[in-house]
């Protein structure tokens, strides 16, 4: 019974977020673009997240060095760790790991922002207005997510990177020219493009899925809880199935 | 209206933050990957590229000067390499410069290595770079496998050898024997003696020699002495002479042999009457017989004569001075051993 209504739960929603995804890109192409708006979300979306994003990135690439030091001098390649710890930040933990902090901070937001502003009516009140309400609030929120997230994960990185060469300097002494000719000595557009690529996919989810579900949130109150929490957990999810779908085409690719 | 122009700022500088890392990184690997700047291709074949791809480095002398742009096979024996090189490399690389592919470390990627070649003219665009066979992790591998079941078995001889030392009583008699280091120092001392001898003697030798090359002494005059090698040269020339009056002697008694041989095989000759007639040996016998029965008459007649009345006086007169004679000759050595 129960997994009956899950499976019924997941369809539904399923195709609920795949007619959301059409209508966003059926009003993406419509005239008036809410320029405005679409610069204060990308205020909001990313300059906002650039201070909590910085910091996970630089204890990341920090934790992440110390964390490598051991195994590396066991294995007596201890000269390759800036070369290692750069390849692992700008392949994939530097995109992943900025995407489920981003979804955290801004796929809760814009769930609960948009919730309340269903159960308050208020979305109501726009196109009793005649404003379109999807244009102005899921359209702009969506793609302030979509062009904001590559920002701060290329910021992410570079911060990472810079935590990772203090990681490397705690207990070694590698110069700052060193460490990143050694970074980047190391990497291949192969390594930096899929990354920045998949990057615009994941801001592009968080987007959507937080706008989804707080654009249709329902049951007052607990439904905006509800609606910041589902588009977190959910956007979680998708971020991690868009990630194995990315290293699955790059590798059809041969750009692995 | 001027929060939202701070606030324009902000993202701008925000955006602009990112897109400048961005162009950047690719920046720094498309220069890596000589994509930017004036470059050069060379070529190169290999049997076997090892594993080298594209976006490999290219060393020469142990700087990095380029990149691998492309590799492909060009028949079934050769694989062609394409080489980047910067431009300013362009005077040092010459065209007898060799190529090889190496690795950069033990575990690290692979790499070419362009060695300097001897003077001659700088390379131009396109040219194929001779290639030399580098040493491949494989071979390595393979010598060292070698080396490890050299090495096993040397242990395990080893191994016997000390198991035998170890089981060896006579051995360990021998070491735990206190009077040897003893004898080894008696013996040391001997030989210390010998050597000291045998150092006398050759100061001797050495005396000796030098007298024989100053031609003293027999032996000196005998390899220096000019007077004496002429004196041994006519010796020689007389004892030349004595063979040839020998051998004219031997030829000269072979041939008497001869004869006599000749007259004996044909009956001729007192030799033949002498050795081979029968009648003449039966009249010697008859005439050495006669002439012993002669003798012994002639002893009875004698016999007889002794004991006659005229000659008996004669015989005992003659017994008298041979018996004073022998009295006179042993009283004469009696006095001569006498006190």
């Amino acid at each position: 019974m129960f997994a009956r209504e899950s499976t019924t739960r997941l369809l539904s929603e399923t195709g609920g977020l795949s007619a959301f995804t059409g209508r966003f890109f059926r009003n993406l192409f419509k005239p008036r673009f809410e320029a405005a708006e679409f610069v204060r979300q990308c205020l909001l979306i990313g300059y906002k997240s650039l201070p909590l994003i910085g910091l996970t990135a630089f204890i990341m690439g920090l934790v992440l060095t110390m964390q490598l030091r051991p195994s590396m001098i066991e294995y007596g390649v201890a000269s390759q760790l800036p070369a290692m710890v750069g390849i692992a930040i700008i392949r994939e933990i530097g995109p992943v790991i900025t995407a489920l902090i981003f979804a955290g901070k801004i796929g809760s937001s814009i769930g609960a922002e948009l919730g309340s502003m269903k159960v308050t009516e208020q979305i109501d009140a726009m196109e009793v207005s005649g404003t379109n309400p999807f244009k102005y609030l899921v359209v702009t929120r969506v793609l302030a997510c979509l062009f904001m997230l590559p920002v701060l994960v290329l910021l992410g990185d570079a911060i990472s990177l810079y935590g990772s060469y203090i990681g490397v300097n705690i207990k070694g002494a590698t110069s700052f020219s060193l460490f990143f000719t050694q970074v980047f000595d190391n990497l291949a557009f192969s390594d930096v493009l899929p990354a920045f690529i998949k990057s615009f996919f994941f801001g592009w989810a968080v987007g959507l899925i937080g706008c989804y579900k707080g654009y249709f949130s329902s049951k007052g109150t607990e439904g905006v809880g509800r609606s910041a929490n589902s588009a977190v957990v959910v956007a979680s999810i998708v971020i991690f199935l868009l990630d194995l779908l990315a290293v699955q085409v790059t590798d059809a690719l041969g750009i692995n | 209206m001027a929060a939202k122009s701070t606030d324009h700022i902000k993202l701008g500088l925000f955006v602009m933050a990112g897109l400048a890392f961005l162009i950047v990184t690719l920046y720094l690997i498309g220069k890596d990957q000589d994509l930017f700047g004036n470059n050069f291709e060379l070529r190169t074949r290999y049997a076997n590229v090892q594993g080298l791809v594209v976006g490999n480095n290219v060393r020469y002398a142990g700087i990095e000067v380029g990149t691998v742009r492309k590799i492909e096979i060009i028949s079934d024996r050769e694989i062609e390499v394409c080489l980047v090189i910067h431009n300013k490399m362009k005077p040092f690389i010459k065209k007898t410069a060799t190529t090889s592919i190496g690795s950069d470390g033990l575990m690290g990627n692979k790499v070419i290595n362009i060695e300097p070649g001897i003077d001659g003219l700088a390379v131009a665009e396109n040219d194929i770079l001779p290639s030399r066979g580098a040493v491949n992790t494989d071979d390595m591998l393979r010598l060292l496998d070698h080396t490890n079941q050299d090495i096993a078995a040397i242990a395990s001889s080893l191994k016997s050898t000390v198991s035998r030392i170890n089981n060896s009583q006579g051995l360990w008699r021998l070491l735990e024997d206190s009077t040897i280091p003893m004898h080894i120092s008696g013996s040391a001392t001997q030989l210390q003696q010998a050597i000291l001898r045998v150092s006398s003697m050759a100061a001797d030798l050495q005396l000796i020699v030098a007298d024989v090359k100053a031609g003293k002494g027999s032996l000196g005059k005998l390899l220096r002495d000019t007077a004496m090698a002429g004196a041994w040269q006519h010796t020689i020339d007389q004892l030349e002479q004595a063979g040839a009056v020998a051998g004219q002697l031997a030829a000269r008694l072979d041939t008497t042999a001869q004869s006599l041989q000749v007259d004996i095989t044909n009956g001729k000759g007192p030799v033949h009457v002498l050795l081979k007639d029968s009648l003449t040996a039966i009249h010697l016998s008859n005439s050495l017989r006669n002439i012993d029965l002669g003798t012994a008459a002639f002893q009875q007649n004698m016999e007889a004569l002794k004991h006659h009345f005229l000659l008996r006086g004669y015989f005992r007169r003659q017994e008298r001075l041979q018996q004073k004679a022998a009295k006179s000759e042993h009283g004469g050595a009696a006095m001569r051993t006498g006190p």
